[in-house]
């Protein structure tokens, strides 16, 4: 079996070699042949094309296709690779007509958008392992909802138990919205913790205000909104891990829309390719 | 003040008879028949008295004519005795696995593999009529109050066309399956118009031989005819013997079980009580300190290796099938006489375990005067006990946490246990995805389960080594698959009785409402819908392999043979 790190390199070392032997080839013919923007381009776009079957592969996990592992690794490579074919496609400078810009832009999207999802899938993860708490995505709404009548009883029992309002209020003041849906996703990303703790710190100052009962009943609620925040965490995290493909898969299809549209307008207009 | 501990209240032997509806008439009766009519009931204990034991560890079972008792291939933990009528046993050639209520194994060409793109039902678990229904040549029938059985419907064809043995009133079958947990080798069915069979269950059969000389040699006998020498054969260090030291080692080798079959009801019972402390329910085989009195070889079930630490036990293996205990010590004694060291380590039953064990005089006399040198362990050293350098310490390799969290849950059962690394897995179900894609639009398994650190072992069906599930099937749907050995059921035959999915320690069986091709489900006559056992089948029908793993894209997820913990350690350091 081979190691992580050892695929790493392997990978990386075919990237620059190959990287390096596209840009030393494209120096030494460009001059040498005026058509060589076709040949690159024909295979950029067959890279492109190739890369895109990933997502048909995904979608036939039943058919012996190679691993869907070994595919992301070629995936990840030679979408690393069409830089430099892009690279040398475009002679390292960027389009101005709007056609080409857009198409450009496409393509650097398509990129970056990736880089994001390898980035995420290979940090947030880990980030999730660390905080526990492991949850099915699917889940997490029923979860949420079962953590919100579980809080929503202890306050009202607060009520009828000590005839005092202070905790219901609370709940329904400072608690009450915590729990009716996902919170603070974009500060989970971030990994901030301010808005938990400030929750628990107005926990722990009620806590003055209350007997003994009360104090009981608002430990279990503090314990159901760490609970939640823990939810709430994972929530941030996995729609990231789903959401970043809803950018990178749609942006592909465009970009081969507008490749198949350039393909077309480059032959239009250049009397055919020779 | 701190809260007390949750108790659990231990199984008593007879908590639960093995047939209630056993009367004391009964067991007057059959205390007239021979064997039980030649036992002598003052050599039994009062606690363990003849007449209780009938009682509680047996059951009457009448078979009609081509009813199966027993296929070859099952595990069971119970022995027969026949009472009345005849039984007839299938020597060879084996009946085909259609008869004995099992799929025949088929592997997806191609184009049937692509065809699922297109022909796979809309609704999950919908099935054509043909997929259900069963070999002509087979029924099944239940009395009122009976389990199911399953007869075969031309008898005097499989006597013409399959060599078999009668067996008679006074013949115990299945014996040796019963003791050692191995699977049956052969299938049974009733040849008279009724047979009336004694079905001792594992316990039962122990106690009586252990209690009546007779009984314990004549299975003795037959133990050591059919299973011991295939066993010993099995083992490296006996094969320089000449036959006739084998016969000696042989005659003189001891062989037992303990714990207990029904593990997995205690272990299920131990786990949603939370109450822990499950070595207290693990039987010592043998003692760190104690002398070593002989080899310890398993032949079946698992056992824990682990030493003293600090003031409890620290696990350092699990042995299974085939692994020896004790020899190392036994040879250094052998070779230095004058520095006799004991036992390093304790043995614990986990569950269950089957035991051959070599006496130590046996193998100084016969076994290791023939072994050549450089095939013996080296001498004990002090460097033995660097926790680091010990070669028998499997937590050196995978972490002794690791080691605790997959023996306490006992997932060294598995031999394609589902294990996902949490720091690579991304939690995009593709996993999931491709198994619903692989079997009818529903998944079999949960990507969900016990973690320990970064690792999460999924509920998903492990292959155990050990599949309690395949016990007490009525039908002999759930069974191993001819090829590769997982553990398949076949929708024709099971008649969701619910025994594999009760049976299984780590609920990896899932019950589920089937449908026609319409989508509509389908209702027995009483209305309630037909369920079906269901549960991963390792993608047997599939080309390339577990669905499930290829579809991986971060290689966090392995099928993984967990006693093969090499293997493990290195998927851990990937």
């Amino acid at each position: 079996m081979i190691s992580f790190v050892k695929q790493r390199g392997i990978g990386l070392s075919f990237l620059i070699l190959v990287s390096a032997l596209l840009v030393w080839l494209h120096r030494r013919y460009s001059g040498a042949m005026p058509r060589l923007s076709y040949l690159t381009g024909w295979a950029l776009f067959g890279l492109i094309l190739l890369l895109s079957l990933y997502n048909a592969r995904k979608k036939l996990p039943f058919v012996p296709l190679l691993s869907s592992e070994l595919w992301l690794q070629s995936h990840i490579y030679a979408g690393l690779l069409t830089a430099a074919l892009f690279a040398v496609h475009i002679s390292y400078k960027l389009p101005t007509g709007w056609f080409e810009g857009i198409l450009a832009w496409l393509y650097v999207m398509v990129m970056l958008s990736g880089f994001f999802g390898l980035v995420v899938s290979r940090a947030i993860p880990k980030r999730l392992t660390t905080r526990g708490g492991e949850v099915l995505f699917e889940r997490i709404p029923s979860i949420r909802r079962q953590l919100q009548e579980r809080a929503e009883a202890l306050a009202l029992t607060s009520l009828s138990q000590v005839k005092s309002s202070t905790v219901a209020d609370f709940y329904a003041r400072e608690l009450k919205d915590f729990f009716e849906g996902s919170r603070n996703v974009g500060l989970h990303l971030l990994e901030v913790r301010s808005p938990l703790n400030r929750l628990l710190n107005k926990i722990t100052d009620l806590n003055r205000y209350l007997n003994e009962q009360e104090r009981a009943t608002l430990d279990q609620i503090a314990g159901l909104v760490r609970q939640k925040d823990g939810l709430d965490y994972h929530y941030a995290l996995q729609l990231l891990l789903k959401v970043w493909l809803f950018m990178h898969i749609p942006l592909t299809y465009s970009l081969l829309l507008f490749t198949l549209a350039h393909i077309v307008l480059v032959f239009a207009f250049s009397g055919g390719a020779r | 003040m701190p809260a007390p501990l949750p108790t659990y209240d231990r199984p008593q032997r007879w908590d639960a008879a093995f047939d209630p509806q056993v009367t004391d008439a009964e067991v007057s009766r059959l205390l007239s028949v021979p064997p039980f009519s030649g036992m002598r009931p003052e050599n039994f204990p009062t606690r363990l008295s003849l007449r209780d034991i009938l009682k509680h560890d047996t059951r009457i079972q009448r078979y009609r004519r081509g009813e199966i008792v027993v296929r070859a291939g099952d595990h069971g933990t119970s022995a027969f005795l026949v009472m009345s009528g005849q039984v007839r046993a299938v020597l060879g050639p084996e009946l085909p696995p259609s008869l004995l209520g099992r799929r025949e194994p088929t592997r997806k060409g191609i184009f049937r593999v692509i065809a699922q793109l297109w022909a796979n039902p809309k609704e999950p678990e919908s099935f054509k009529t043909s997929q259900l229904k069963q070999d002509a040549r087979i029924g099944a029938r239940q009395n009122q109050g009976e389990e199911v059985k399953i007869f075969l419907q031309d008898v005097p064809r499989i006597l013409d066309e399959h060599k078999t043995a009668l067996l008679e009133p006074g013949e115990f079958f299945g014996e040796t399956a019963a003791l050692s947990r191995m699977p049956r080798t052969t299938s049974l069915f009733a040849e008279s118009e009724e047979a009336e069979l004694l079905e001792i269950r594992w316990q039962g059969l122990r106690d009586l031989m252990k209690y009546d000389e007779a009984l314990r040699k004549h299975i003795d006998e037959i133990y050591r005819e059919r299973a011991l020498s295939s066993a010993l054969h099995e083992i490296p260090m006996f094969r320089h013997l000449s036959d006739e030291a084998l016969q000696q080692v042989m005659a003189r080798t001891e062989f037992g079980t303990y714990g207990d079959y029904d593990w997995s009801g205690d272990y299920k019972r131990l786990v949603q009580s939370a109450a822990g402390g499950q070595r207290r329910m693990e039987p010592v085989i043998a003692a760190e300190g104690d002398y070593p009195n002989g080899v310890i070889l398993i032949k079946a079930g698992f056992a824990r290796v682990s030493q003293k630490f600090g003031n409890g036990d620290r696990t350092l293996n699990y042995l299974g099938a085939g692994q020896v205990y004790g020899f190392q010590e036994i040879v250094h004694n052998w070779r230095r006489p004058n520095a006799v060291v004991p036992l390093q380590y304790t043995l614990r039953v986990i569950g269950y375990t089957h035991v051959i064990v070599i006496p130590t005089a046996v193998m100084e006399t016969v076994v290791l005067p023939r072994v050549p040198k450089k095939d013996l362990p080296r001498l004990l050293s002090p460097a033995e006990d660097q926790e680091t350098t010990r070669p028998i310490d499997a937590g050196a390799k995978i972490g002794a946490d690791m080691l605790e969290f997959l023996t306490e849950n006992r997932f060294f059962n598995g031999t394609a246990t589902m294990v996902i690394n949490l720091d690579r897995c991304t939690r995009c179900d593709d996993c999931v995805r491709a198994c619903a894609a692989a079997h009818d639009d529903n998944p079999r398994f949960l990507r969900h389960g016990p973690i320990s650190d970064r690792l999460m072992v999924a509920n998903a069906c492990m292959h155990c080594v050990d599949p309690v599930c395949m016990i007490g099937c009525p039908t002999g749907a759930i069974h191993r698959d001819a090829f590769g050995g997982q553990v398949v059921i076949n929708p024709a035959t099971c008649i969701g009785c619910k025994a594999c999915f009760n049976n299984c320690p780590y609920d990896a069986i899932r019950m589920v409402e089937i449908r026609d091709q319409t989508g509509a489900f389908l209702v027995d006559k009483e209305m309630k819908p037909i369920l079906k056992a269901t549960k991963c089948d390792l993608c047997v029908e599939q080309l390339g392999g577990p669905a499930c793993q290829r579809a991986c894209p971060h290689g966090a997820l392995v099928r993984i043979n967990l006693n093969d913990l090499d293997a493990f350690a290195n998927w851990l350091k990937r």
